[in-house]
């Protein structure tokens, strides 16, 4: 580390309001997505979908398909050369069905075609025999032995148990035990940018897949497997992107373009889905059943907690099993109960496809622990705050899992924040303000963190690559994608700090296999932490590299040579980066360095968590004001304020950007968001039914970091994508509790649901009345 | 077919297409003009936001025979990257954008809505303005933000011509 690493006084770059390096292309709209492009020769790809949600296929007849003017293929199962399948962990999910669908979004055919109209008239000339089978539309019911197996080895994908201490005994000695059951909506990610890409094939048979991705090399991958095809002779681009957020971490329609063009004579084909085929086809956040009982003493210490976690993973596993193990490790919430009883069932069903989203999985947990936090303070008449900084767990301590946290760990700074932010201290004034009298308002808080980085028994390192090109400029080159959070940025501020020069003249290119390393996802709140921490790697390299060449060129020992900004000199001679490039290409040496990185992992795992313990969390409380129309049941969430611990924050603007943007995103999910379907079969095909919020319900946010630096990370951060939209929810939940006195389970809280409870709670005090 | 003649952001322009082809595809697939974006389909969501006659309105709900004659501006009639419009500029300071796909929508009413207005918006204002606009990433505040300032700078800039 050199020493304006160290010293954050000096920082030029990292910690500074820097602007998005990608913001003014963005801002004309001159930036081109995938679908964006647009070509003379062009074919239109379209996708037929399972006509049922289960059933069993006795022929695909694609014949008067083929015959349709202006078609050039119609392709089934039988021409995948490949494996016929997907899926990051277990690739279950067929390309093309063959012998069985499982749920709408299954993939049947696919057709290319002249025009747009063509190709959808030649989906409808498909004839597809199918023979309906039973539908397993629920979770529970699909786990009991009389349901339709969906799969070879039954319903229940994976299942995870972490067991520590005596639940029995501390339950009998509690002085408090609080029990309830938690149902969590099935969230769409609802990037405005529908999945979509194009395909081509080359006349040496190279095949080159523009299509957003969260990881290049793995969507590479999974489209060699099917294609039994060189990935070496694949190219896959997936940055930039219209926002993903999890959803494109998954295979979306990469095979299919791939497929498509080698069918096509070299023409490119484009498949840009509609929304209501996204909404179909896409993976969701999990719904969850969430049954908790956690026991406290008189004095609130925390005794014990007991969990039972159902998660419907739809008709594939994807990331299923990944998203109930990170449920369980997160279920306890960022305390130390020494007594736990965690178990998490992840289960098929006809229910679309859930996979990863933001948050995966802590979301549905985190608003039982801490809804169950506030009802102990509330019955202890303890004040909410006190009672999680009595039991949070602090850096060298041992979590509710079991493991010692030897990373940073911000909690109880971030309590203390919320302690004495405004809106906390003059609670009860701003309760008062209510803008109708039928409305009533509360105040309330929760506390959550998230695991960065992808937890025990999976490879986890950063890769990043820095050129001097031609015009004195660097290239530095990101596998992670560009997937809106502004890790460009990012790369640009490390660079440019430990290069010493303008961060005009850092170019970032991300998400391109013929010009990036393989560094991983752009997933698990990991890629400021760990491409910051390849790029902040890879440049003293350059550093290096610039001074030993400008040593070579004026023949002096390289301690005479200083990297001044945006030049070199020594000996009070100057050198210009265009020089030394020049100095190496002659020289035919290369202009081009790399940084590894790999994530510090725990060396012991939980035996059957499936992936725990993370080695590092970040953590966030969130504070909220409600208020809750006690005529219609409509719940306002009017100010937030968001406190995250992401370690050295890397760029307030960056980082604002998320914890407003989770914010917003954790309202929808708690007040309005949820796909609903019905024996398999979506009710929610758009935006017309899917609400998501608008520029109207967004609060005042306010953001207090607490920058509880990590040494691991580059200039000390961590993560923070996922971890800015979860407290919030039960923060919601409890101030619409703190507002009218009554309790919601069911999320989301619609005003249907609010006004149900509202309604139920008079009777019983009428009753009780009597 | 047919052929249609329109002004887009200054340009005179003959278009032969089916009528029925929406604004959207004819802006996007025979002038190359990609700005506008395609999301819901259904004017839902804002992202194919174009300014007719100076008003907002969303181009995947107009069919290319009903812009017969009609003068249309997209985003990047609004502006380009070597000479951003204070909108524009705004929302780079303020970091307005994230993932971007929507904000070429954005500016479009942004622009729709400061044209028509000659004072700094309430936040309120702005929320009725731009409540036809989706964003998923950046919950809105910087938006909000963004079109203060870029109002201040309009407010400004007008001072300094009558003054």
């Amino acid at each position: 580390m050199t020493d304006n690493q160290t010293n954050p006084e000096s920082f030029k770059w990292v910690g500074k309001r820097v602007k998005r390096i990608d913001g003014p292309e963005k801002v004309t709209g001159e930036l081109k997505y995938m679908t964006d492009y647009h070509f003379d020769n062009m074919v239109w790809g379209k996708v037929l979908q399972s006509e049922y949600p289960h059933a069993k296929i006795n022929h695909i007849d694609t014949e008067e398909a083929k015959k349709l003017p202006g078609v050039i293929c119609v392709l089934t199962h039988k021409d995948i050369p490949g494996f016929n399948g997907f899926g990051i962990v277990v690739p279950d999910q067929p390309v093309l069905c063959s012998k069985v669908v499982r749920c709408t979004g299954d993939a049947v055919a696919l057709v290319a075609a002249e025009t747009l109209e063509i190709a959808e008239q030649a989906l409808s000339l498909i004839k597809v025999d199918y023979e309906p089978l039973e539908v397993v539309a629920d979770a529970e019911l699909a786990m009991t032995p009389s349901a339709p197996r969906l799969h070879p080895d039954g319903n229940i994908h994976s299942q995870v148990i972490i067991k520590n201490g005596d639940t029995e005994k501390a339950f009998q000695e509690a002085d408090i035990i609080v029990e309830n059951t938690f149902y969590s909506p099935r969230q769409m990610h609802a990037f405005i940018e529908t999945e979509g890409g194009w395909g081509v094939m080359d006349e040496e048979g190279f095949i080159t897949i523009r299509c957003p991705g969260q990881y290049a090399y793995r969507d590479r991958m999974q489209i060699a497997r099917s294609l039994a095809y060189n990935p070496e002779r694949i190219r896959v681009i997936s940055s930039p992107i219209g926002g993903a957020f999890g959803g494109k971490d998954e295979i979306t329609v990469q095979i299919y373009l791939a497929l498509l063009a080698m069918h096509t004579n070299g023409r490119p084909v484009k498949i840009h889905y509609s929304r209501e085929e996204s909404v179909i086809a896409g993976i969701k956040r999990h719904p969850f059943k969430v049954q908790m009982k956690t026991a406290a003493k008189s004095d609130g210490t925390l005794l014990a907690n007991e969990v039972r976690a159902v998660g419907d993973t739809g008709a594939y596993a994807s990331l299923g099993g990944a998203v109930i193990a990170l449920a369980i490790e997160h279920s306890c919430g960022p305390y130390k109960i020494p007594n736990v009883d965690l178990e998490g069932f992840c289960v098929y069903t006809n229910n679309g496809i859930a996979g990863a989203f933001r948050g995966f999985g802590v979301n549905q947990v985190c608003m039982g622990i801490e809804t169950h936090m506030d009802m102990i303070a509330e019955k202890l008449g303890v004040d909410p705050i006190e009672l999680r900084k009595k039991n949070v767990y602090h850096q060298g301590e041992v979590s509710s899992v079991g493991h010692v946290v030897k990373s940073s760990v911000g909690t109880f700074k971030t309590l203390e924040t919320a302690e004495n932010c405004d809106l906390w201290r003059n609670r009860e004034k701003y309760k008062t303000e209510v803008s109708e009298p039928w409305k009533k308002r509360g105040v309330s808080l929760a506390t959550s963190f998230h695991g960065i980085g992808m937890g025990i028994g999976l490879p986890d390192y950063g890769a990043a690559s820095i050129e001097l090109l031609q015009d004195g400029k660097f290239l530095v080159g990101v596998g992670c994608e560009e997937i809106g959070g502004g890790n460009s940025t990012v790369y640009a501020q490390v660079a440019a700090e430990i290069l010493n020069c303008d961060i005009s003249n850092i170019h970032v290119v991300q998400g391109d296999t013929s010009r990036t390393l393989d560094g991983g996802t752009v997933t698990a709140s990991r890629s400021t932490y760990t491409g910051g921490r390849a790029v902040a790697t890879a440049a003293p390299n350059m550093v290096k590299l610039l001074t030993q060449t400008a040593a070579e060129m004026l023949n002096l020992p390289a301690s005479k040579v200083t990297i001044n900004t945006n030049y070199i000199s020594a000996e009070g001679k100057k050198l210009t980066y265009q020089s030394i490039y020049q100095y190496l290409f002659d020289n035919r040496k290369t202009t081009r360095v790399e940084g590894h990185f790999y994530l510090p992992k725990e060396k012991e795992g939980i035996e059957g968590s499936g992936g725990a313990p993370h080695h590092l969390y970040g953590y966030l409380t969130h504070v909220v004001m409600v208020e809750v129309d006690t005529l219609t049941g409509e719940t306002d969430v009017l100010r937030v304020v968001s406190i995250p611990d992401a370690g050295k924050v890397m760029n307030p603007q960056g980082l604002e950007g998320q914890t407003e943007g989770g914010a917003v995103m954790g309202i929808g999910y708690t007040l309005f968001e949820d796909i609903l379907i019905e024996d398999g079969y979506h009710k929610t095909r758009n935006f017309t039914d899917y609400i998501i919020p608008t520029i109207r319900e967004t609060p005042l946010i306010e953001t207090f970091p607490v920058e509880e630096a990590e040494a691991t990370g580059p200039f000390g951060a961590k993560g923070i994508g996922e971890v800015v939209m979860i407290p919030i929810i039960a923060a919601i939940m409890s101030a619409i509790h703190d507002a009218t006195g009554a309790r919601i389970y069911h999320l989301p809280a619609t005003p249907e649901r609010v006004f149900n409870a509202l309604k139920s709670l008079k009777n019983k005090k009428t009753q009780s009345a009597r | 077919m047919k052929t249609i003649q329109l002004t887009v952001n200054g340009v005179q322009c003959s278009i032969t297409c089916p009528p029925a082809k929406t604004l959207l595809d004819v802006l996007r697939e025979d002038l190359g003009l990609t700005a506008s974006k395609e999301c819901c389909g259904k004017g839902e969501c804002g992202s194919c936001s174009v300014l007719i006659n100076n008003e907002a309105a969303c181009s995947c709900l107009v069919l290319a025979g009903q812009a017969e004659g009609q003068d249309i501006i997209t985003c990047e009639g609004v502006g380009l990257t070597p000479n951003l419009d204070v909108i524009q500029e705004s929302f780079v300071e303020e970091g307005a954008t994230q993932c971007g796909y929507c904000t070429p929508g954005i500016i479009v009413s942004a622009k729709a809505f400061l044209n028509g207005i000659n004072h700094i918006p309430t936040t309120d204002e702005i929320k009725t303005a731009l409540g036809g606009n989706l964003c998923r990433c950046t919950g809105y505040t910087k938006i909000i933000k963004a079109v203060q300032s870029a109002a201040a700078k309009n407010n400004s800039k007008k001072e300094t011509i009558t003054g």
